[in-house]
């Protein structure tokens, strides 16, 4: 078996302790649902790495042990969360987790914080003219069929 | 303790690191323009990344330390911008980079079978994700949401506290001398040296300690047998699983039937009810 010293144990450590941190600054700052979901799938990432080096270095297998169960946990999430996504979006029609913080204690006071308009910053125009097809101008408007389509579905 | 040198090269990778990110999380700064606060964010946490990387020993081989950076600055970037991309798409791919270099390194690491099942798992947690993001999100990014993160300043610092203060723990950590008091020569000396834990600090025959020490050295859950030899990947690993970790796995297999179940009463349309409507029958004949 390859040698596994501390420094190589050290190295692991400090990558894992890496993404487990830029998870949960994604998992905090993000409003967006779905990359909240990926950053908390990211600072699982972390831990497992943190634990397959613990495991290599004491030369037993239980740190690979416990990622397989942080693979199932992070399985059993991901259905989860995405289920909830999804109804979240059907109620508001948006991804936006600010818009659910009436889910909090009845007794606890809103966290006042700006909206979105006022933080968004602005985006970048198109590069180039917005290209358009270009029609020729119609003589007579044609007469509309007066059922909606739906119903002449016949 | 530390190296003066060390802990100036540490602070810089955090400020610049906290810095970086801050300016590029997506989010009004005033008047300047996105795209120039974006790539000042983007040098600044670069500069930290590779500061962070000499902090890295690179492994003996040449090959096996090629390989280490590439897949831990992969990791470290991608991390750090699936967490600042406007776009959900870009989250999402950046995300499975994170995936495909963390499995690399678990095959660095010795860990096959994880470095397969983590690409397979994530795989399609990521195509079911991308499915999500194509059917919901607004594309470009141009959702309002996607462009203004949630009280940047705060978030970036208690995240790059909590960074520090790991940072800071592992770099203090020095190897414990060998308690016979003999220098650890080779490195085979230090893989099994925490098998003598139990009797380097003396501890009595029935002291808790002890006892638990003492299963973490059980032979099944050894990396090698009793002369010595690496116990083949994945029969080790299928040995250690089935034996002392059963309930383990007989508790996962039921994790994920009820989080099928859950997700199932979770996702499935129900018709809403408006007064006026018959009260629905209670199903008493299954």
């Amino acid at each position: 078996m390859t040698p596994f010293p501390f420094e190589l144990l050290m190295n692991y450590l400090l990558v894992g302790a890496a993404l487990m941190a830029l998870g949960m600054l994604g998992f905090l700052s993000r409003r967006n649902l779905i990359v909240m979901f990926l950053s908390a799938e990211m600072m699982l990432q972390g831990t497992a790495l943190t634990l397959v080096g613990f495991g290599r270095y004491h030369g037993n297998w239980t740190g690979q042990i416990f990622t397989i169960v942080i693979l199932t946990v992070a399985a059993c999430e991901a259905s989860v969360a995405l289920a909830l996504i999804l109804i979240l979006f059907k109620r508001r029609s948006s991804l936006d987790v600010t818009l659910w913080n009436e889910l909090r204690e009845s007794t606890q006071a809103p966290f006042e914080e700006p909206t979105v308009e006022e933080e968004a910053e602005s985006v970048a125009p198109a590069l180039g003219p917005e290209s358009y097809p270009h029609l020729t101008r119609a003589g007579l408007e044609p007469a509309h069929p007066t059922s909606p389509w739906i119903e002449r579905r016949k | 303790m530390l190296e003066k040198r060390d802990l100036i090269l540490a602070i810089a990778v955090i400020v610049l690191g906290a810095t970086g990110t801050y300016l590029m999380l997506p989010h009004r700064h005033g008047s300047a323009k996105p795209r120039r606060v974006h790539l000042i964010g983007a040098v600044l946490a670069g500069l930290a990344l590779l500061l962070f990387a000499t902090f890295w020993r690179a492994p003996a081989s040449a090959i096996s330390s090629l390989f280490f950076y590439a897949f831990s600055l992969a990791a470290v970037a991608g991390g750090l911008l699936t967490i600042t991309s406007r776009n959900p798409i870009h989250s999402a791919l950046w995300f499975a980079s994170v995936v495909l270099s963390t499995s690399g390194l678990f095959l660095l690491a010795g860990a096959q079978f994880l470095a397969a099942g983590t690409v397979i798992v994530y795989a399609g947690a990521i195509i079911v994700t991308f499915l999500f993001v194509i059917m919901l999100a607004q594309m470009e990014g141009r959702a309002p949401y996607d462009r203004a993160a949630r009280a940047p300043g705060r978030a970036t610092f208690s995240c790059f506290l909590l960074f520090w203060a790991l940072f800071y723990a592992l770099l203090i950590v020095r190897v414990a001398p060998h308690p016979k008091g003999v220098a650890i020569d080779t490195d085979n000396e230090r893989l099994v040296r925490s098998g003598e834990i139990a009797s380097s600090y003396g501890l009595k025959a029935d002291h808790p300690a002890r006892l638990i020490s003492e299963l973490a050295r059980r032979d099944t859950l050894r990396m090698d047998d009793i002369s010595k030899r690496p116990k083949p990947h994945v029969a080790g690993l299928g040995e250690a699983l089935y034996t002392e970790h059963l309930i383990s796995v007989e508790l996962a297999g039921t994790l994920l039937f009820v989080a099928l179940i859950g997700a199932l009463a979770i996702a499935t349309p129900k018709l809403p009810i408006r007064p006026g409507d018959p009260r629905p029958q209670p199903l008493t004949k299954l």
